[in-house]
């Protein structure tokens, strides 16, 4: 039994179709047309305990809609779910004591406040024991650096700085699990790079499990072993994040250097050229050709240096949600989606 | 087992502290804002005194035999100035705020907090400011009591009974006025967004602001709509009458109006959370 157990999660809602124009919009007064969203179709989830798992998928995909439903913010239209026993939705105070959800775009602290006046509030909704509480605001102020800034009202931080204090908030009571929503949206690399230092130390050291959405591919190949891609209210993928080069890439990238003097050119044969920029070239070409591909260019050219990559992740994922996109009009699958539950 | 159970509450009365100093704190960040609000709000009272103090240069009281003179009004006036501002520093603000956390999803953090969602709604913010109507509203009853009370023809006479039973009245008339707005505001789940409906409040509370002797007797229809239905009528007029028209036992329409008050705003504080979690059920959440 898991930490987080899911089993047929469904949630759909109606949003009012509005048509462009005056007229248009007083007929909609009156006759109102309603588009159904299935924001998440069917969603089966075992996370352990100690797990770090990244949601991955493009805008709009269901990340947002399921952690939603796991922080029992919203009911779901269909299927179960249970985190650490309970179910969300009936928003027991036992269960909500237990977890904590951080939004990358929306913030709970008091905007005109210092943060350590909204973490005083936490400690007591919570009910953190006195001891308890200074410890864990030392602790996660020590570890993300914020000490000094507690006293200074939160709408004079930082954006980076705004999101280290509703990383303290969320985590004053010590959650068991922890739900993150693109921690690092709009950060710098400076700051995206603490929050994942911190993210890994704190896990490693609590074993919380943690589920994250996050559209910085450095924040999942720093932080999760295991990536679960969702697009279009689906799993299309539940496994290890070089799992997914295997599965969805069939391609290599191959870097020359060549020697001195020698001539860039005549590589088209040997597969895709991504760039040349003499002395260097890249070519793409299928992976279980790569040594015979390899084996032919050193055999023609004189090449100082050699380097085989897998593409960059990025790339392989824009790439495998586009096929999915290809794979099945938005329109045709909304109505196919409705006789299917 | 006990314990356990007990464990799982926060301290209601000391969370409400923390959101009453964190609400002065910010106040007091704002000084120059605060010190206006404080004034428009009194300023705003006293035209409404001097309203009055106009009317009744022109007439002795409002309706004859209704037993509503001069300072017999200005304690009713009193009431309503009583009844508004703790309306306005505790709910008004939150009731404002809860649209706009709808729209923007905010209500999102409160719904994941271990304590109660309607709690932390409906008073998250204090706006101190609006407390400074309620000192002028103690000092026009003050003032109007004691002119009362020495008066040489038939002077009022006041029960040890009177105050704590005011006090009673005032807070069952500011649990209505709330009610009434946490249902109003709590639609605004279900149409996205209402500032409309929420207008509606301050429509439906005007008619909470005289005395109920001038929708005419017990039959019209405005006073039946505004007693039984949406009963904004006992809000002021029974603590007021409590002071100023002293509840006699003869009277048995008075002391009947006392005890349906404490009904109605039992009544108003369960439909309320009934409207309040049934929105909340139909919460669907801004996307991010």
């Amino acid at each position: 039994m898991g930490v987080i157990e899911v089993r047929g999660l469904a949630k759909s809602y109606r949003v009012y179709q509005k048509r462009e124009g005056l007229l248009a919009s007083l007929r909609g007064l009156f006759h109102r047309e309603y588009r159904e969203v299935r924001a998440v179709r069917g969603i089966d989830l075992t996370v352990d305990q100690g797990e770090f798992v990244a949601f991955l998928g493009p805008n709009g995909a269901g990340k947002t809609t399921t952690l939603k439903l796991l922080s029992g913010v919203i009911s779901p239209s269909g299927g179960s779910a249970t985190v650490l026993g309970h179910v969300p939705w009936k928003r027991e105070n036992a269960y909500r004591r237990r977890f904590a959800l951080v939004m990358g775009q929306k913030n709970q602290l008091w905007w005109d406040l210092p943060a350590q006046e909204s973490f005083r509030l936490h400690q007591q909704i919570y009910r953190i024991e006195p001891e308890a509480f200074q410890r864990s605001l030392r602790e996660l102020t020590e570890l993300l650096g914020v000490g000094r800034l507690l006293a200074q009202p939160v709408r004079e931080l930082s954006l980076g700085e705004r999101m280290k204090m509703e990383l303290t908030a969320a985590l004053l009571h010590s959650p068991d699990v922890l739900f993150l929503d693109e921690p690092t949206i709009g950060l710098d690399v400076v700051a995206q790079h603490n929050i994942q230092q911190f993210l890994k130390f704190y896990q490693e050291k609590r074993q919380i499990t943690i589920l994250l959405t996050s559209h910085y591919m450095k924040d999942v190949a720093a932080l999760c072993k295991r990536v679960v891609i969702i697009a279009q209210g689906a799993i299309k993928y539940d496994g290890s994040l070089s799992g997914i080069l295997d599965r969805f890439s069939g391609h290599k990238v191959i870097t020359l250097l060549f020697a001195e003097d020698q001539p860039v050119e005549d590589l088209e044969r040997f597969g895709t050229l991504l760039e040349i920029q003499p002395p260097k070239a890249r070519l793409r070409v299928p992976r279980g050709e790569v040594a015979r591909i390899l084996a032919a260019i050193l055999s023609r050219h004189t090449i100082a240096d050699v380097a085989v990559e897998d593409p960059p992740l990025e790339e392989v994922i824009a790439e495998m949600f586009s096929q999915v996109d290809v794979e099945s009009p938005p329109g045709e699958s909304a109505a196919a989606g409705l006789q299917h539950r | 087992m006990r314990e356990q159970s007990l464990n799982e509450q926060p301290s209601y009365v000391q969370v409400f502290l923390t959101f009453a100093r964190n609400s002065l704190v910010r106040d007091m960040t704002f000084r120059a804002n605060f010190v206006i609000q404080c004034i428009s709000s009194i300023s705003w009272t006293a035209m409404n005194v001097g309203l009055y103090v106009l009317i009744f240069s022109h007439t002795q009281q409002i309706g004859p035999g209704t037993g509503w003179a001069k300072h017999e009004f200005f304690v009713f006036l009193g009431t309503t100035m009583l009844v508004n501002s703790l309306v306005q520093t505790f709910f008004m603000p939150n009731a404002e705020e809860f649209s706009e956390l709808i729209r923007t999803g905010g209500l999102d953090f409160a719904l994941l907090k271990p304590i109660d969602t309607q709690f932390l709604i409906s008073l998250q913010r204090v706006d101190w400011s609006s407390l400074s109507n309620l000192l002028a509203g103690v000092a026009l009853i003050a003032y109007s009591l004691a002119h009362l009370m020495t008066r040489s023809v038939n002077p009022l006479p006041l029960s040890p009974w009177s105050l704590p039973l005011f006090l009673l009245y005032v807070l069952c008339g500011v649990a209505i006025m709330y009610s009434l707005m946490l249902s109003l505001a709590a639609t605004s789940i279900w149409l996205g967004r209402n500032q409309t409906l929420y207008n509606f409040w301050f429509y439906i509370t005007n008619f909470a602001r005289y005395p109920m002797e001038i929708y005419g007797d017990w039959l019209s229809p405005l006073r039946i709509l505004f007693t039984f239905i949406v009963p904004v009528l006992v809000v002021v007029n029974v603590p007021a009458r409590v002071l100023a028209q002293p509840l006699y036992p003869e009277r048995s329409l008075d002391w009947w109006l006392a005890v349906f008050a404490l009904v109605a705003t039992i009544g108003c504080l369960l439909a309320s959370r009934y409207i309040f979690q049934r929105a909340l059920r139909a919460y669907r959440s801004a996307s991010s």
